[in-house]
């Protein structure tokens, strides 16, 4: 614990350096890395020195008297600290390149002090052990992101982007505190460890209260609409970081709630598995409809949230229902799929970094040939998305075959819960399709084919700090596909911390990896031998170059190229009415039709019903209230006396 | 050595197999048809030509062809064709090997893509639609076979105790698999009335139209994938059929292959008296064969325990 306090310090100090040196402004930038990823180093080694003590270590300081902090690292935390630990000093050296803006050193170097309390507080949040520190850090998480998605602040898109995502963090940080404080209202004490004892419907309203909070930070579907806002607007290393490493905290939140809660019933199992479908599909859906790029990994983020929670759900079903396998596979799947997207989102947020850096182009249909421009951001950018669609051999694939493995074992119960299983597996198979499809989409028009508009002819490869973090995170999704044995132990060690899960044996665990591992490195292996069979074939052969065939045309040009929107427009159809597909068509009117426009764009059913439903009526109701706001100082000082003695008289 | 002897037979026969779907059209037409063996010519004469390369393609174009092959390829390693055990096998290995379809279509639809042809892009976005549709008839089919025998990978359903086929237990529900893999069969495969492989429209093709650029010996190892992926589907059927596990040896692969040669038969049959659908009824018909399995896995719930 004293290493990891020590870690968390030197981030801090790399914050503050940045704030004291921003005048000189490589020195700053060199500086605040360097240190940063020592700190992040020495955190991965107080994770590693936790490993090998069995037992749970904690801090606790009393403050005033009032309150005392307390903090533990268990194995569950420690998983939740690898993506923070890991990813965080990627995107910080990302940053070096990226950040390339001499003239604004000076918020260049605000953007770093958050960006160091940013990490700081989502290890908190992952290490805190009772309600007030936990709600401290949380706060402070959500600040500190808020301030790094305001970056580029004089832009209107980017406030906001930013005042939704204040709006959200602090609406959901209500709940959490709701939560806590009916909790507390019952145990009369901080620590989390009380929790368990709380009556049966009070852990109810305790877990459902809290999900919501919970579900509006991690992008549970509709509290979501935040991220495909927060996420274009903020700078590609910080949506990285955000979408990666800092929503996943929402999930830490729910896994941490059901075990200090010890909550065993079927129902919370049941609502987290139908909340991760929900998320699941639409999430990939609107991700299909979407064109700007990081929008489009924004809806990302939510199906893989979706996934995750369909993960736990299984895993909360099994443990209600008694089954060890469907329990533990699916906690582990849900577990391990936390790390995996933190990887592939990350490398994929910073490839659309990499792009927008040079083309200064954020939608998809204005792109196009860019893996020729710009090749080890394509290469890494193609391995990502075959990671995040679940296709083997990647790490995405191994998540999710553990999550099918503990659904497909829920099968054997009967009743609702064969049906929940059921549609588990479904709703998975049909986010993988559907996640292909987008990916193929993605890949497909942004970095293959023909350049569309000059912006894009004219890219060339990203700066070094930008590869490097993509090159080394690829090679992890493929190490992950091929050696899967210890991270999928690893997420069975994080799950001890659950206290209700039924602990499954090691061979269990080792026969399950080793088959996985076994098929990873057959696919790989016949990858390769295919590929020299084909270089045999080819031997002596004579190949030519020439155009694409036009079937018959000869003057193709780029234009004609299948766009993403086109490309998505039948899925999308598909699934209305819960998309809502808007096309603007001017229509040919004469013989000799004039100046011809169509244009379609797809809007968030839970945005449209939030607009519609809750903000129009309430502001109606706010501006006839408008009175009370009139401007005289006086009658504002009478204001405050009148409450005064109200309070007084009644309190 | 059953193993590696039926595995090199399944390796080398499914290019003979469509010739009897074409024998089969031909005779509905009142023609004489290619000869038997036209898919070995063809893949030979694919062999010994060059390759023309698009300017606008980069190595993703060349990675298509390798990785549909390959993932078609390794689908049969799994399989225990006519009985005989697989080379490998584990339990969870049909979520692997579905998914490995997966990848390969991901590699193709991307080669497509590259070419930056527009008629390949309209392939590649009806092809990811409807093989996603498709995947929920198939992950149905494991569900359901799930329940019937409490196994997860193509070894278990066909060669160990409790095997699944129509002959035995609950043998019933399986009428309704049998339909509907057949339906998944000629959506996966582009066949009538999902797909035409022998259209000459550009605009009307799905799986075809993916593969217009590529040339020779890329589209010998695509076309053998597709022979493969063919034959996997057709393999998938027959066992449902017929159960293997009742007699050994010599006849039970000569009743499979026989079998194979009859739901070929059947394909084309299929393709003599029916019309390709509307693009818009393809989403019905494979939400059909949804229907049909999703029907038999909620019969489950009453039949079994």
């Amino acid at each position: 614990m004293d290493i990891f306090l020590l870690a968390l310090t030197v981030v801090l100090a790399g914050g503050v350096f940045a704030l004291f040196t921003c005048r000189w402004f490589t020195l700053m930038k060199v500086g605040y890395i360097a240190i940063t990823v020592t700190g992040c180093f020495i955190g991965l080694y107080a994770l590693a020195m936790s490993h090998r003590e069995d037992a749970v270590t904690t801090l606790s300081a009393t403050w005033q008297h009032l309150f005392s902090f307390s903090f533990s690292l268990d194995p569950l935390s420690a998983f939740f600290l690898l993506p923070v630990f890991i990813i965080c000093p990627l995107a910080v050296l990302y940053s070096f390149h990226y950040m390339d803006k001499p003239d604004h050193c000076g918020r260049v170097a605000v953007n770093y002090f958050f960006l160091s309390l940013l990490i700081i507080s989502m290890a908190l949040v992952t290490t805190a052990d009772d309600i007030i520190s936990f709600a401290l850090v949380w706060e402070l998480m959500s600040l500190s992101s808020f301030f790094l998605v305001m970056h580029e602040y004089q832009q209107q898109a980017t406030r906001k982007a930013g005042y939704i995502y204040l709006v959200f963090t602090q609406v959901g940080a209500m709940f959490i505190f709701a939560a806590f404080a009916l909790a507390y209202s019952y145990t009369g004490d901080f620590g989390f460890q009380f929790l368990a004892g709380l009556p049966g419907t009070i852990k109810a309203s305790v877990f459902f209260l809290a999900l919501v909070g919970f579900g509006s930070k991690a992008g549970i579907f509709p509290l979501h609409i935040w991220l495909p806002h927060a996420h274009p607007a903020a700078p590609s290393h910080v949506s990285a970081v955000m979408s990666g490493v800092m929503i996943k905290m929402g999930i830490y939140g729910i896994f941490r709630l059901y075990t200090a809660l010890d909550v065993t019933e079927i129902l919370f199992g049941q609502v987290v598995l139908a909340l991760g479908m929900v998320s699941g599909i639409l999430g990939v859906v609107y991700a299909l409809g979407k064109h700007d790029l990081k929008k489009l990994l924004a809806y990302h983020s939510v199906e893989n949230i979706g996934i995750i929670l369909i993960g736990a759900g299984v895993g909360m079903i099994g443990v209600a229902s008694g089954n060890t396998l469907m329990a533990g596979f699916g906690f582990a799947g849900g577990l391990l799929h936390v790390l995996n997207h933190s990887i592939f989102k990350s490398m994929l947020f910073f490839g659309a970094g990499a792009v927008l850096q040079k083309t200064g182009v954020r939608h998809i249909d204005q792109l196009g040939g860019l893996i020729k421009r710009m090749p080890t951001t394509g290469k890494t950018f193609l391995v990502g998305s075959v990671s995040i669609s679940g296709l083997p051999p990647f790490n995405g694939f191994i998540s999710e075959f553990l999550i099918y493995y503990g659904a497909f074992h829920g099968l054997s119960l009967s009743g609702a819960s064969f049906i929940f299983a059921m549609f588990a597996i479904l709703s998975l198979a049909i986010i993988g399709g559907l996640a292909a499809a987008c990916f193929s989409k993605v890949v497909g028009v942004v970095f293959l084919g023909e350049p569309r508009t000059g912006k894009a002819a004219g890219a060339v490869e990203a700066g070094i700090s930008l590869t490097v973090p993509m090159i080394f995170l690829a090679v992890v999704c493929l190490v992950i596909g091929i050696f899967p044995e210890p991270f999928i132990f690893a997420a069975f060690q994080g799950l001890t911390s659950i206290k209700s899960l039924p602990p499954l044996s090691n061979d269990e665990i080792a026969l399950v990896a080793g088959n996985l591992a076994l098929a990873g490195r057959l696919i790989l292996v016949v990858v390769l031998l295919s590929a020299l069979l084909r270089k045999i074939l080819y031997r002596k052969k004579e190949i030519a170059q020439g155009p694409t065939w036009g079937c018959g045309f000869s003057q193709p040009t780029v234009k004609m190229q299948y766009t993403g929107t086109s490309y998505a427009m039948s899925i999308v159809g598909f699934f209305r009415p819960f998309v809502r597909l808007h096309t603007n068509y001017s229509g040919i009117r004469r013989i000799f039709p004039g100046r011809t426009t169509y244009d379609t764009h797809v809007n968030d059913i839970a945005e449209v019903a939030l607009t519609e439903r809750l903000v129009t009526p309430l502001l109606f109701f706010l501006s006839k209230l408008r009175w009370i706001q009139h401007g005289h100082i006086q009658l504002y000082i009478g204001y405050i006396i009148v409450t005064i003695i109200v309070l007084l008289l009644f309190i | 050595m059953e193993t590696y002897i039926s595995l090199a037979i399944a390796l080398l026969i499914p290019p003979l197999f469509p010739g009897i779907i074409l024998k089969v059209k031909a005779f509905f037409a009142g023609k004489k048809g290619p000869p038997l063996l036209i898919k070995y010519y063809t893949l030979i004469k694919l062999l010994h030509k060059g390759s023309v390369y698009s300017n606008s393609t980069s190595f993703v174009f060349k990675l298509g062809p390798i990785v549909s092959f390959a993932s078609a390829f390794i689908v049969l390693l799994f399989f225990p064709f006519a009985g005989n055990p697989s080379l490998f096998s584990f339990h969870g290995d049909v979520i692997v090997l579905f998914y490995l379809l997966g990848v390969g279509r991901f590699f193709t639809v991307a080669a497509a893509l590259d070419t930056a042809s527009p008629f390949e892009g309209m392939g590649s976005a009806r092809e990811v639609f409807f093989s996603t549709l498709a995947e929920l008839t198939i992950f149905t089919v494991l569900i359901l076979f799930f329940r019937l025998n409490g196994s997860l990978s193509f070894a278990e359903y066909f060669i160990g105790e409790n095997s699944i086929s129509l002959l035995n237990a609950s043998g019933a529900l399986l009428l309704f698999v049998i339909v509907a893999m057949f339906m998944v069969l000629l959506t996966e495969n582009s066949r009538v009335p999902v797909d035409d492989p022998a259209t000459h429209l550009e605009l009307t093709m799905i799986h075809e139209v993916m593969i217009l650029d590529h040339s020779g010996p890329d589209l010998a190892l695509i076309e053998l994938g597709a022979l493969y992926k063919l034959f996997f589907y057709s393999a998938f059927i027959a066992h449902l059929i017929y159960p293997f596990t009742l007699v050994g040896g010599l006849l039970n692969t000569l009743i499979f292959y026989g079998l194979l040669a009859v739901i070929y038969a059947a394909v084309g049959i299929t393709e003599s008296i029916m019309a390709r659908f509307k693009m818009d009824l393809v989403p019905q018909f494979i939400l059909t064969s949804f229907a049909l399995v999703f029907f038999a896995a909620i019969l489950t719930m009453g039949v079994l325990p």
